[in-house]
């Protein structure tokens, strides 16, 4: 993994989607499959993992789903901001 | 006071306001890489946060040795007149704990990054211990000097790495992580000699650079709280 593109960890992964749903507000998973470039079933296998963790939440109406940040979601997310970059100075990515 | 006795004893007191701020930083540091490592399970962070923390308790050792002595490192290991035995063994012995604490912390961290892009620590890494417990049995001069000496080596591979892993995810706070160790590394080279030569104005210049070093990773690591990632 050395050259070339790398392969995505779980948690960039993850952090992509939190991006995506946080910058939408209330995000429909077309925009989100867009952003965080995933397949339709690993993103839904990952907007489940989320959910069950309280990081998003789901909301229905009818044919239309979005998802949410909960509260959280959005201090995990300010949490994971502040450890990207420490991280970051030492020269390692998530 | 002598005159003599004075300057000693205020060297010894400028070690020890700068090793106290150094412990402050290195814990400091050593809590966030902890805090970080809660998201990011990766083995430079748990090698940072526990060098560091060992880091940071060895220049505690050494801030109280100076305040309590009333001399630095170099005076510890080059004079020894005018001082009861249990002072002598208990400054000793304080020496000891924080060159050996010093050296294995570097060490820890010098592994982390090491397994970072090797996956496994080199030969000359895993060697390091063995030469800790081989100094051991030297004088207190002898053993300052190895100490030393396997610190410049085990700081010259930190940096080293840090230059390889920034080429490849260079944060916009990454420069001032590799300063701190370049300055941190600079200073050791400094203080080696000085304990060679049993130098304390070098001694304290060592210390001073080593404190600009510790300085560049405070205002990395207050800056990491405040900008978000580059």
């Amino acid at each position: 993994m050395a050259q070339g593109e790398k392969q995505r960890s779980v948690l960039r992964i993850n952090l992509d989607i939190l991006n995506a749903v946080r910058d939408e507000g209330e995000a429909k998973p077309t925009h989100i499959l867009y952003r965080a470039n995933l397949s339709h079933e690993r993103l839904v296998k990952y907007l489940d993992d989320l959910t069950a963790k309280g990081l998003i939440e789901m909301k229905q109406e009818g044919e239309n789903r979005t998802y949410s940040l909960t509260p959280k979601g959005v201090s995990f997310l300010i949490e994971m901001r502040h450890a990207e970059s420490f991280v970051q100075g030492f020269g390692l990515a998530i | 006071m002598k005159p003599e006795r004075q300057k000693l004893a205020s060297g010894a007191f400028i070690i020890f306001c700068l090793n106290i701020m150094n412990a402050l930083v290195a814990l400091l540091t050593s809590y966030y890489a902890y805090k970080a490592n809660r998201f990011v399970s990766s083995s430079v962070l748990w090698a940072i946060s526990i060098g560091f923390m060992l880091l940071g308790i060895g220049l505690v050792i050494d801030a109280g040795t100076s305040l309590i002595s009333g001399r630095t490192l170099v005076d510890i290991t080059g004079r020894t007149a005018g001082e009861s035995f249990s002072d002598r063994v208990l400054t000793l012995l304080a020496s000891l704990t924080y060159l050996t604490l010093q050296m294995v912390a570097y060490l820890v961290i010098a592994i982390g990054y090491a397994r970072s892009t090797y996956g496994r620590p080199p030969s000359a890494a895993a060697a390091a211990p063995a030469a800790v417990v081989g100094a051991t049995l030297l004088s207190l001069y002898s053993f300052s000097i190895l100490s030393y000496f396997v610190t410049v080596i085990l700081l010259a591979f930190v940096v080293f790495q840090g230059l390889l892993l920034r080429s490849g995810h260079a944060g916009k706070l990454s420069g001032m992580v590799l300063l701190a160790f370049a300055l941190i590394f600079a200073a050791h080279c400094v203080l080696l000699v000085s304990v060679l030569v049993l130098g304390s104005g070098l001694f304290l210049i060592g210390a001073a650079v080593q404190f600009l070093g510790f300085l560049s990773l405070l205002i990395f690591v207050v800056r990491s709280e405040v900008v978000g990632p580059g």
